[in-house]
C-alpha cells in the first residue's frame, strides 16, 4: 500500500531541510529504512506515526544527536552531516523537547544562550556580555508574550507553558530556521495551547519550517500544511493536510480502520467506592498561618463500583493536587475525609493508601511511575512486593508468571520480562505502569493522564482496559486533558478551578462546551 | 578455466563468511556483561604472571594472603554497595572500622568481656551510628554525602575519646608508670587464623558470609528489592507503598554493621584498637564497589560486581607487593587500573 | 567548654604568677596528637612538669594542621607565657611565629622537628640517622655479620624514613647483611603486616626484619606467626615507647627496639634552667637506649 504524493507546485520554495534514503540501526536492529523527508519554508510538517514507527529517530538525526546513518541531508541544498546537537543548533535546527531541556536551577536569560554565549568584544569570547544577553532575550520573550518575566529569575520557578515559551525565545535567539517540536502541547491547559499555536502562527510567517510531533488529531489538523507518516521504520506517504482526511490518516498510520473511537460504557455500576467529603490540601511547606496556600479546597467526590468519573480541568485546576492528596503524597490532609467502601480511612501516606485499595498513576511515568533501571517485572510487581515474597523471600518464578499474565493482558510489546523497562516504547512503559496498580487489585484507580505520550492503538487498547477494570467493579477517577477522551470515557464529569468543584455534569449533560466553562469560570467565593 | 576461477573465488568467499560467522559466537561471548566484568582481573591476573617474583603467584599463600588482605576493605564494600544501590554514599566506613576496632580491644582486652557479649556489643554499635546517619538522611534531608562526612568525624572521635588517643592493647601503664600484659583473648586468635589446613583465613570466610548474606537480601527478599527502587527513582518508590524511610534506614544501619565486622576482624590483626584505623579504607571500599560496576547514581549493580572488583584491587595490590613496586609506581599504576576497570564497565552499556 | 575553662585559669594564673613570682606559666604547641609518639611527648612533659610545683603548662594540639599550629603559637604569645615549647608540624611556616615568639621576649624551645633560622632559645631532638646506623651495627652483631634483612620503611618521602634508611645502610656498610625486600608501610602496622606477607612469599629465607617503626615491625611479626615463620627470623623496630616496643620487647616479639627519645622531660628540664636564667647550648642531641628482653626492666642500655 503506497500513497505516495508526487505532487510537488511548480515555483515551490526551495526546502529548508530534505533527508533522503535515511537508515539507521541500532545494534542490527533496523529502525528506519530508506526514510525521506522534507521541510519547506513556511510550512508545519507533521510527522505521524504510531509510537514505534521511527518519528524520534528520525528527528533525531536530523537533530544532530544520530551522527551515524544511512542516506543524505541537505540544508538549504548543501549536503551536510551533523556532528553534535549543538552543531544542528548552531546551523538553525532546533529542537523543543517533550522532556524539557532547560536547566531548572539556572536563570532564564543563562539559559536562553547557554552554550552560545554573547561575549564582550575583544575578550576572545571568554568575557560574558551579559548586559547584551539580556537586551536580546528581553527582545525575543517580548515577541512571544513574556514581556513580564523575569530574565534572572532560575526556570524554575515559571510553569510548564512559560518554559515551553522560554524554549522558543531561546531558539528565537539562537537565529533557529527549523523548529523540532515534539509533543509540545502534552502538559499544556488549553488557553496554553492556542497561545502555543499564535507562536507558531509567526513563526510561519517569518518563513520558518516546522517539524511538528502530535499524537491529537485535533491538533495536526489545525496546525498541519503537510503531513508525513511513517509506519514501522517505513516512509508510507506524504501529503497535502487538507487532501487526507482523519480517517485515511489513521489508515495510513496503523494499516488498518479503527471502528469506534471510544468503546461503549459497559460496566454496570455499584456501591459507593469512594467518598471524600470536604476535603482541603495546602500546598507542602506552607503549613505556618502566615503563607498558607491551598492546592484544593473542600471537595467531595462520590466514585461508585464500574464507574469512571472524569476530573475536568486546566493546569493549576488543582485536579492533579487531589489525586496526591487522597493518594497521601501530601501527607495528612489539612481538612476533610476520605472513605473507601464506607470505611473511613486516615490519609497518611501512599504506603497506607496502596494497602487501603488505591492506585495512583501519575501523569509522568518516566519521573514518578517506573523505575526505569529495573526490568519489565519488576515493575510490573513494584507496587505488590509483599503479595509475592511470603516470609520476606521473593517468588521469582511467580513473578515471571505474574508479568507474563500482564504482558499478554495489556499486549505490552516486550522481548520478555527481564527486559529493562527503559528500552520499551512509551505506550508499552504507559501500559507496565498500569499493569503495576492492577496488580495490586485495588479498589479504586486514580488516573492521571493515562493515554499521554501513547499512540492510537495503544490508547485504544488503555479504553478497553478501562472499561474492563469498572467490569470488573473496580472504580476510576480520570484526568485527561484531552477533551474528547474525557467525555468518551466518563460516565460523570466533575470539573475543577483553582482548587474547587465548580460543576458537575452527567454523561448525557455534558458537551466539551459546558465542561470547558466551568473549568474556566472562577466559582463565585 | 575461468568458471573454476569464479567457483574459487566464490569459495574463498564462502570461507571468508564462515569465518566470519566463526568468529561471531566469540565476539557476542566478549560482548557479554559478565565477560566485560571479569576482563579487569584477567588483565591484573595475566600482569600478575607475568611479573611473578620467585613465581611467589604460582604458590596458594599468596592467594590466600590477598584474599586475607582484601577482607577488611571487602566487608566494608558490602554494605557500602547496599548503601549505593539506593543512591546514596557511606563516607563514615573508615572511621565506624576505627571506632569499632577500639571498642571490640576496649571490651575483650581490657574489660575482658567473654566473645559473644563483646562481638553483640561491637556490632550494635556499628549498626547505631550507622541508624543515626540513615535517620539525618531519611528524616532530616540531609545529603548522604554531609550527613556520612559528619559521622565520618564524630566516630573517629569517639574513637580517639574511648581509647585516650592510644593504641588499646595488651600493654597498659600502670598508674605508677609500670607496665603491666593482659592476656590476648582467645577470640583473637581464632578470627585471626586460618582454617581448611591453613588455605584459607578465617577473616576471608567473614568477607565471604558478609557477601552472601548481601547477596541474598538483595537478590532474593523484598527488602533487596526495595533498595533497587529506591535507589532507581525514589518518587516511583514512595508512589508504589515502599517504605522509603525504613529503607534507608536499613542500608546505613547494615552499612554501620558492616564497618562494625571489618572493625573486630581489623582489631584481630593488629591485636589492638588503632584510632587510626581504617584511615581512608572508605575510598578504597568505594574504588571496589564501583569497579565492580554498581553505579554511583544508584538502582544499578549487585553483590557479585563487589565481591569482583574485590578480588581486582586485592590482587593489584598483592602483585605491586610481591614484586616490591616503589610507592610512586604503585599509586599511578593503582589509579590507571581504575580507570581501566571503570571503563571497561563503561563499554557493558 | 573544659578547654576554655582550663585556659581561663590559667591566664589568671598567669596574670597572677608575676605578683606571686616564681610561678610560670608554660606554652606547649604540639602537632599532631593523634600519634602515640607524639602522646608519649606530652605525657612526658607532663610528668616532669609535675615535679615541679612553680610550673604550669598548657597544652595545644593543632591537629596535624600547618596553619593551626601557627595560630596557636600567636595565642601563646599574645597571652604572654613564659616560655615556649614548639614540636613543629612543618620547618619553614612555623619558622615565623617561634622568631616572632622569640623576639618578644619569649625563650622558645624547638622540640623534635626543627625551624629554620636561629631565632629559638634551643633545639632538642634525637638523631634518627644516629639511632639508625647503630640498628644497622646492633644489627651485623646479632647476625654474625651476614644474613637476609627486610626492611619495611616508613615513608620515604619523610625525612625521618630516610634519615632510618639511610643510617641503616651506613651501618651494616662492609658487612655481608643483604636487603632481600624493602618497601614502603608508611608507618603503619596493617600495611607492614600485608608488605611482609609479600615478603615471605618471595623469600624462603629471611633473618632479620628491620621496621623502621615498633608498630611496623610488630605487623611483620603477625605475618611472619601466621605463616608459622616467627622463629625463623629476628624483628628489630624503632621508638621504644613504653606501651609498643618495650612491651614488645617484654613479650619477646622484638628482640630490640631502639628507643627515639621524645625529649619532653628534657625539654622542663632545660625550661627551668632558661627560667632561672642560666645560659643553655642552642642544641642538644638526646641519647637514646637500645632495649632488649636482658635490659628492658632495668631501663634499656644507653647507646653511645
Amino acid at each position: 500500500m503506497s500513497a505516495l504524493s508526487t505532487s510537488e507546485p511548480a515555483g515551490e520554495a526551495a526546502p529548508l531541510l530534505s533527508m533522503a534514503g535515511i537508515s539507521k540501526a541500532f545494534s542490527g536492529v533496523e529502525v528506519l529504512r530508506d526514510v525521506r523527508f522534507d521541510l519547506r519554508p513556511g510550512e508545519v510538517h507533521v510527522l505521524a506515526g504510531e509510537n514505534g514507527a521511527g518519528k524520534s529517530t528520525l528527528i533525531k538525526i536530523a537533530a544532530g544527536v544520530h551522527s551515524e546513518y544511512e542516506g543524505s541531508i541537505h540544508l538549504h541544498g548543501q549536503l551536510t552531516r551533523f556532528t553534535s546537537p549543538h552543531d544542528a543548533a548552531v546551523r538553525g535546527i532546533s529542537v523543543i523537547h517533550q522532556e524539557m531541556s532547560l536547566i531548572d536551577a539556572m536563570s532564564v536569560v543563562d539559559n536562553m544562550f547557554l552554550g552560545r554565549e554573547l561575549s564582550r568584544p575583544g575578550s576572545g569570547g571568554q568575557w560574558l556580555d551579559r548586559a547584551a544577553q539580556l537586551r536580546r532575550a528581553r527582545q525575543f520573550c517580548d515577541q512571544l508574550g513574556l514581556g513580564d518575566i523575569d530574565l534572572l529569575r532560575p526556570v524554575e520557578d515559571y510553569s510548564l507553558s512559560v518554559k515551553n515559551r522560554i524554549e522558543i525565545a531561546k531558539a528565537l535567539a539562537w537565529s533557529a530556521r527549523i523548529f523540532v517540536m515534539d509533543e509540545p502541547t502534552s502538559a499544556l491547559s488549553e488557553p496554553e495551547v492556542v497561545r502555543l499555536f499564535e507562536i507558531i502562527g509567526q513563526l510561519k510567517a517569518q518563513g520558518c519550517g516546522i517539524i511538528y510531533i502530535s499524537h491529537r488529531m485535533e491538533e495536526i489538523y489545525r496546525l498541519a500544511t503537510r503531513i508525513t507518516v511513517l509506519r514501522d521504520g517505513r516512509y508510507i506517504g506524504t501529503e497535502e493536510a487538507a487532501r487526507l482526511p482523519a480517517p485515511e490518516l489513521i489508515r495510513w498510520m496503523i494499516g488498518r480502520e479503527l471502528k469506534t473511537h471510544f468503546p461503549p460504557r459497559r460496566a454496570k455500576l455499584g456501591a459507593e467506592r469512594l467518598r471524600v467529603e470536604g476535603l482541603s490540601l495546602l500546598a507542602p511547606g506552607s503549613t505556618s498561618t502566615g503563607s498558607r496556600r491551598w492546592l484544593v479546597r473542600d471537595v467531595s467526590l462520590s466514585v461508585r463500583a464500574g464507574e469512571i468519573v472524569g476530573l475536568a480541568g486546566l493546569q493549576g485546576s488543582g485536579n492533579s493536587d487531589l489525586f496526591r492528596g487522597i493518594f497521601g503524597a501530601l501527607g495528612p490532609p489539612a481538612q476533610g475525609r476520605v472513605l473507601v467502601d464506607g470505611q473511613p480511612f486516615r490519609v497518611r501516606s501512599p504506603r497506607h493508601s496502596v494497602r487501603q485499595g488505591l492506585a495512583y498513576l501519575t501523569s509522568d511515568r518516566k519521573g514518578t511511575g517506573l523505575v526505569l533501571s529495573m526490568d519489565l517485572a519488576r515493575n510490573v510487581t513494584l507496587a505488590s512486593v509483599p503479595a509475592i515474597s511470603p516470609g520476606g523471600w521473593v517468588q521469582e518464578s511467580r513473578e515471571r508468571r505474574i508479568a507474563a499474565e500482564h504482558t499478554q493482558a495489556l499486549s505490552i510489546r516486550a522481548t520478555g520480562p527481564t527486559q529493562e523497562v527503559s528500552t520499551l516504547s512509551g505506550g508499552n512503559q504507559q501500559k507496565v505502569a498500569l499493569a503495576k496498580w492492577i496488580e495490586t487489585r485495588p479498589r479504586v484507580l486514580l488516573l492521571d493522564e493515562p493515554t499521554r505520550g501513547v499512540d492510537v492503538g495503544a490508547k485504544h487498547e488503555i479504553y478497553e482496559l478501562m472499561n474492563q477494570w469498572t467490569e470488573q467493579g473496580h472504580a476510576i477517577v480520570l484526568i485527561t486533558s484531552e477533551m474528547p477522551e474525557l467525555l468518551g470515557l466518563s460516565d460523570r464529569i466533575v470539573a475543577m478551578h483553582r482548587g474547587r468543584v465548580t460543576a458537575e455534569f452527567t454523561r448525557a449533560e455534558a458537551t466539551q462546551e459546558k465542561v470547558l466553562e466551568a473549568a474556566m469560570a472562577d466559582s463565585a467565593p | 578455466m575461468r568458471e573454476t576461477l569464479e567457483t574459487q573465488h566464490e569459495a574463498e568467499l564462502a570461507e571468508v563468511e564462515r569465518r566470519r560467522d566463526g568468529l561471531k559466537p566469540l565476539l557476542n561471548f566478549l560482548q557479554r556483561p559478565w565477560v566485560r566484568a571479569l576482563a579487569p582481573l584477567v588483565l591484573v591476573l595475566i600482569i600478575g604472571v607475568v611479573f611473578n617474583a620467585h613465581r611467589a603467584f604460582y604458590a596458594w599463600g599468596t592467594h590466600r594472603d590477598m584474599l586475607r588482605q582484601v577482607s577488611v576493605y571487602g566487608i566494608l564494600a558490602c554494605g557500602l554497595t547496599l548503601v549505593i544501590i539506593t543512591g546514596g554514599i557511606d563516607l563514615s566506613v573508615g572511621s565506624l572500622l576505627g571506632f569499632t576496632a577500639v571498642l571490640f580491644a576496649q571490651v575483650s582486652i581490657h574489660q575482658a568481656w567473654p566473645a559473644l557479649p563483646a562481638v553483640l556489643v561491637v556490632l550494635v554499635a556499628g549498626s547505631a551510628c550507622g541508624l543515626v546517619s540513615g535517620e539525618l538522611i531519611s528524616r532530616f534531608r540531609m545529603q548522604p554525602f554531609i550527613a556520612t562526612l559528619a559521622m565520618m568525624v564524630f566516630a573517629r572521635g569517639l574513637a580517639k575519646t574511648i581509647s585516650g588517643g592510644e593504641k588499646v592493647s595488651q600493654a597498659v601503664l600502670l598508674p605508677d608508670g609500670s607496665p603491666k600484659y593482659l592476656d590476648l583473648p582467645r577470640v583473637f586468635s581464632v578470627i585471626d587464623s586460618k582454617v581448611l589446613g591453613g588455605h584459607l583465613a578465617v577473616v576471608s570466610i567473614i568477607f565471604f558470609a558478609c557477601v552472601a548474606v548481601c547477596w541474598v537480601l538483595l537478590g532474593k527478599l523484598r527488602w533487596g528489592r526495595y533498595l533497587y527502587a529506591t535507589g532507581g527513582n525514589e518518587d516511583s518508590a514512595r508512589l508504589s507503598g515502599i517504605p522509603i524511610h525504613r529503607v534507608k534506614l536499613l542500608a546505613y544501619g547494615l552499612s554501620g554493621l558492616m564497618a562494625a565486622v571489618a572493625g573486630i576482624c581489623q582489631a584481630v590483626q593488629e591485636q589492638q584498637g588503632d584510632p587510626e584505623a581504617g584511615n581512608g579504607y572508605e575510598l578504597t571500599a568505594i574504588a571496589i564497589v564501583v569497579m565492580g560496576g554498581t553505579s554511583l547514581n544508584g538502582g544499578r549493580g549487585g553483590m557479585l560486581f563487589t565481591l569482583l572488583g574485590a578480588a581486582i584491587i586485592g590482587y593489584l595490590e598483592k602483585i605491586l607487593s610481591i614484586n616490591a613496586v616503589p610507592e610512586a609506581f604503585r599509586l599511578m599504576l593503582t589509579g590507571g587500573i581504575v580507570v581501566a576497570a571503570v571503563l571497561f564497565q563503561k563499554v557493558r552499556k | 567548654m573544659k578547654k576554655l575553662l582550663v585556659m581561663l585559669v590559667a591566664l589568671g594564673l598567669a596574670a597572677t604568677a608575676r605578683a606571686a613570682d616564681k610561678k610560670y606559666v608554660i606554652g606547649m604547641s604540639q602537632c599532631n596528637l593523634g600519634e602515640p609518639w607524639r602522646v608519649q611527648m606530652n605525657a612526658d612533659v607532663k610528668r616532669a612538669a609535675e615535679k615541679h610545683p612553680n610550673i604550669e603548662v598548657i597544652y595545644k594540639d593543632a591537629q596535624n594542621d600547618t596553619l593551626k599550629q601557627v595560630s596557636q603559637i600567636r595565642e601563646f604569645i599574645a597571652s604572654k607565657v613564659d616560655l615556649l615549647i614548639v614540636s613543629p608540624k612543618e620547618a619553614v611556616p612555623l619558622t615565623p611565629p617561634v622568631s616572632e615568639a622569640y623576639k618578644a621576649g619569649i625563650p622558645v624551645i624547638v622540640l623534635d622537628r626543627k625551624v629554620t633560622g636561629s631565632d629559638f632559645t634551643e633545639f632538642i631532638g634525637a638523631d634518627n640517622k644516629k639511632i639508625g646506623r647503630h640498628l644497622g651495627q646492633w644489627v651485623v652483631k646479632t647476625l654474625g655479620g651476614k644474613g637476609n634483612v627486610v626492611e619495611l620503611k616508613g615513608l620515604m618521602t619523610s625525612t625521618p624514613g630516610q634519615d632510618r634508611d639511610s643510617g641503616f645502610r651506613e651501618g651494616i656498610k662492609g658487612s655481608d647483611i643483604k636487603i632481600v625486600f624493602e618497601a614502603d608501610m608508611k608507618w603503619l602496622e596493617p600495611n607492614a603486616r600485608k608488605e611482609m606477607e609479600s615478603a615471605l612469599a618471595t623469600n624462603p629465607h629471611i633473618d632479620l626484619v628491620y621496621g623502621h617503626n615498633d608498630p611496623g615491625a610488630h605487623g611483620a611479626y603477625l605475618a611472619a606467626k601466621a605463616a608459622g615463620r616467627e622463629g625463623e627470623m629476628k624483628f628489630v623496630g624503632i621508638d621504644g615507647l613504653p606501651q609498643e616496643g618495650q612491651a614488645y620487647v617484654r613479650q619477646g616479639i622484638l628482640s630490640a627496639s631502639f628507643e627515639y627519645p621524645t625529649g619532653g622531660d628534657v625539654a622542663i628540664e632545660k625550661a627551668l634552667e632558661v627560667l632561672s636564667g642560666k645560659q643553655i647550648p642552642k642544641e642538644i642531641v638526646l641519647d637514646s637506649r637500645v632495649f632488649t628482653k636482658d635490659n628492658v626492666d632495668s631501663g634499656g642500655e644507653w647507646l653511645k
